[in-house]
């Protein structure tokens, strides 16, 4: 490409992302209780087994996984309190822990995630999310329409930045939803200069993508194919925000066995996990899931590419949009990705346990040699 | 007969550690957790008798929630009273966040709820409800999480504060004795004993001699609710030494410019209750073992019961008698104070408890 030529916004991206490691998270909201997505919500027990939730967070310090998303809801234990409980028990994997903003007051959510945060040596990531479904926020009192929720979404990451960028300042804030005068809280996000998580924000949704580029370090999306993805994503790489994808995995050592253990997957499931999907489809108001099933639906065989597979949506929800093959396939195809601009993956498998440490064995080894030889490719360019 | 008087002691904090004076109001000293030497105080308090620590909130302090949580994972039989605003996050999320509490540590959680005690420093947090709206708040977050722990169905609640439509959380409260957690009360205006007598399990206050608190006690108890006291103690082998250690607490370098800060706290602040026992502070002595010395400099909490292990024990079964049921303490060092106080008062307490427990059995039998 020529030096006059501007670059297009892609190929800006994919320049942004050169020489950029790619990084794995992985959904801590499944572990001892695989099938949970096939369940109603209304049927769901919050009480997991904290045996078999410490176990994955045991694995992902052993397979090199970033962090673990502690995702919010009615139906789940506070993935602060939890966060804290296995933080307490593990090494080196961080907790990326979720928050909805008409839940709790920014200065408290930050006092929360600062006391956290210095009693796991900082390892906390959070994961702003607007909320996917109305009925479920008046459960706690937030009735908020969802054009607004992102306004609120918006002054509520304000605050909690300028609480983190304070140092020893004062803050004030005078916004439509939050106020603050004189605010301090000495209680600081680590003692070793570091001063605020990485902040993460989940959504599809062209606000998503706005709120993301002003506040955030990286843009959750769930995954679509690639040659759909690039344009949508490249003005936020270009805005230096990153981007990241949620996808499941099923990952064998042949193509073969991965797409027949995909087929076994959805296979086991009847009419009534399609129910719940149908009952959570009709209640959610956010664009990620509604654009998820749409490609599902646009998709009749199933794989939107040769990797990409929907055939679990309808009966594990959106998030089981997963990248199906071998090693050395998937490998190829988180490497696609990362040639439009995406830098993180948040996985969830069936079972996790099996998935994280197939992926930590065979597949990562796989995406750093590929890494490795594009480093030094450009080592050696003129 | 009457049950065994319940002990509690305040978690040592951040600036407490070292010195034998506490932390200045919202020095930054107190603002990380010191979480190997609060869990040594946690195992120490298990060991000594105390039923719970108290973990306080404050814009200055770590979140006690969280904090709680951490040491509630590193400890066995403790209890931790948590303390909490209202008005911060939504009474749904704060259920979930105490039934997570309980799931993770065997119902190891009892709940302080605080209204506040300045609006300028609720401003900070983005709270602007002045002192009587907070009780009002209060009573509808704490009746809608009653609900929540009581609940067979899904809870509804329209009201000044709060509207929760059809709402359900699928993680429940789990202790092997309790379907909800005990909740404490504070505070001394009307109000705050409303609160208390209709919402809590037990009314806390500072402390004022027997005499003075017996009619709100009685009236609390009528209520059904029991009392609880947050005072200081000084036990030592003789009651110079005791008082001798209480008055070393004015000589510290700081002790002029914490009265002056102190005055100007109680001033800036809308609770009745630090009013009222700052206005204690005239005197140095309410009895001859309840001490008001240090209240002027220190706070409120200060006022203690000072003397011999017997002189102690005594004063609080003068408290138990008009009432009195827990008591809420501190010490300094507070480490060395609670390890005192388990080990020689405690066991007095016990033995006082027995006797009187023997004569009222004779009476009736």
């Amino acid at each position: 490409m020529s030096a006059l030529t501007p670059p297009t916004p892609v190929a800006a991206a994919k320049r942004a992302v050169i020489g950029k490691s790619l990084r794995f998270h992985w959904s801590l909201s499944q572990a001892g209780n695989t099938f949970r997505r096939a369940v109603c919500v209304d049927e769901l027990s919050g009480q997991l087994p904290f045996e078999a939730q410490l176990e994955l967070c045991q694995c992902a310090d052993r397979q090199g996984i970033d962090s673990l998303l502690m995702a919010i809801g009615f139906t789940r234990p506070d993935p602060i309190l939890l966060s804290t409980c296995l933080g307490r028990k593990t090494r080196s994997v961080k907790f990326m822990v979720a928050c909805r903003p008409g839940l709790i007051s920014p200065a408290a959510f930050v006092q929360q995630i600062n006391t956290l945060s210095l009693l796991v040596d900082g390892r906390v990531h959070v994961n702003l999310v607007g909320g996917h479904t109305p009925r479920e926020l008046q459960y706690y009192g937030d009735w908020l329409p969802r054009e607004e929720r992102y306004a609120r979404l918006d002054e509520f990451l304000a605050v909690c930045r300028a609480f983190w960028d304070a140092d020893s300042h004062e803050v004030n804030f005078a916004g439509h939803y939050y106020q603050i005068v004189d605010g301090r809280l000495p209680t600081p996000f680590s003692t070793n200069g570091v001063r605020r998580p990485e902040i993460y924000l989940g959504g599809n949704s062209e606000e998503s993508a706005e709120l993301a580029i002003r506040h955030a370090d990286c843009l959750w999306r769930f995954a679509e194919p690639p040659a759909s993805l690039a344009d949508k994503i490249a003005p936020v790489i270009q805005a230096g925000t990153e981007v990241g994808l949620l996808v499941s995995l099923i990952a064998r050592p042949t193509r073969d066995e991965a797409v027949q253990a995909a087929y076994d997957l959805v296979a086991q499931f009847g009419e009534t996990a399609r129910d719940a999907q149908r009952s959570f489809e009709r209640h959610t108001d956010a664009a990620a899931f509604q654009s998820t099933y749409a490609l599902c639906r646009e998709c009749p065989s199933d794989w939107a590419t040769g990797t990409l597979w929907t055939g679990a949506v309808p009966v594990l929800g959106a998030p089981a949009i997963a990248l199906v093959g071998s090693a050395r396939e998937i490998a190829g195809a988180l490497l696609e990705y990362k040639e439009i601009g995406v830098t993180q993956f948040l996985f969830t498998g069936w079972p996790d346990l099996d998935e994280m440490t197939f992926f930590g064995r065979e597949v990562l080894p796989l995406v750093r040699a590929r890494e490795a030889l594009t480093a030094g490719a450009l080592e050696v360019a003129p | 007969m009457t049950a065994p008087l319940r002990f509690h002691w305040r978690l040592i904090q951040g600036g407490d550690l070292e010195g034998t004076i506490g932390p200045e109001r919202l020095s930054s000293a107190t603002a990380l957790p010191e979480i190997a030497a609060q869990i040594a105080f946690c195992r120490e308090a298990e060991q000594s008798g105390i039923d719970s620590v108290l973990v306080d909130v404050s814009t200055g302090k770590p979140d006690p929630m969280v904090l709680g949580m951490a040491l509630a994972a590193s400890s066995e039989r403790l209890k931790f009273m948590v303390a909490h605003r209202p008005g911060l996050m939504s009474p749904a999320l704060f259920v979930q966040q105490v039934n997570t509490f309980s799931t993770l540590a065997d119902g190891r959680i009892t709940l302080n709820m605080v209204a506040g005690h300045s609006l300028a420093e609720q401003m900070t947090y983005g709270d602007d409800i002045p002192h009587d709206a907070r009780y009002e708040r209060m009573r509808e977050y704490m009746a809608i999480c009653a609900r929540f722990w009581s609940a067979e169905g899904p809870v509804n609640f329209s009201g000044q504060h709060y509207r929760i439509q059809e709402s359900c959380l699928k993680t429940p409260f789990v202790a092997p004795d309790r379907s909800a957690p005990e909740v404490y009360v504070g505070g001394g205006s009307t109000n705050a004993r409303e609160t208390a007598s209709v919402l809590a399990d037990c009314w806390l206050r500072f402390a004022d001699t027997p005499e003075n608190i017996a009619g709100e006690t009685a009236a609390m108890r009528a209520a059904g609710v029991e009392v609880g006291l947050r005072l200081s103690c000084f036990v030592r082998p003789t009651r110079s030494e005791a008082v001798a250690a209480a008055r070393h607490l004015l000589k510290g370098p700081s002790v002029d410019r914490r009265r002056s800060s102190e005055a100007s706290f109680v001033k800036a602040s809308d609770s009745k209750s630090l009013q009222q026992t700052y206005s204690l502070g005239e005197r140095e002595w309410l009895t001859p073992c309840l001490w008001a010395g240090a209240v002027r400099a220190l706070g409120a909490t200060t006022v203690a019961l000072i003397g011999t292990p017997d002189e102690v024990a005594e004063g609080i079964m003068n408290f138990k008698d008009i009432g009195v049921s827990q008591f809420i303490f501190h010490g300094w060092p507070k480490w060395e104070e609670m390890r005192r106080f388990g080990k020689y008062v405690i066991p007095l307490v016990r033995t006082l408890e027995q006797r009187q427990n023997e004569s009222y059995a004779m009476v009736h039998s």
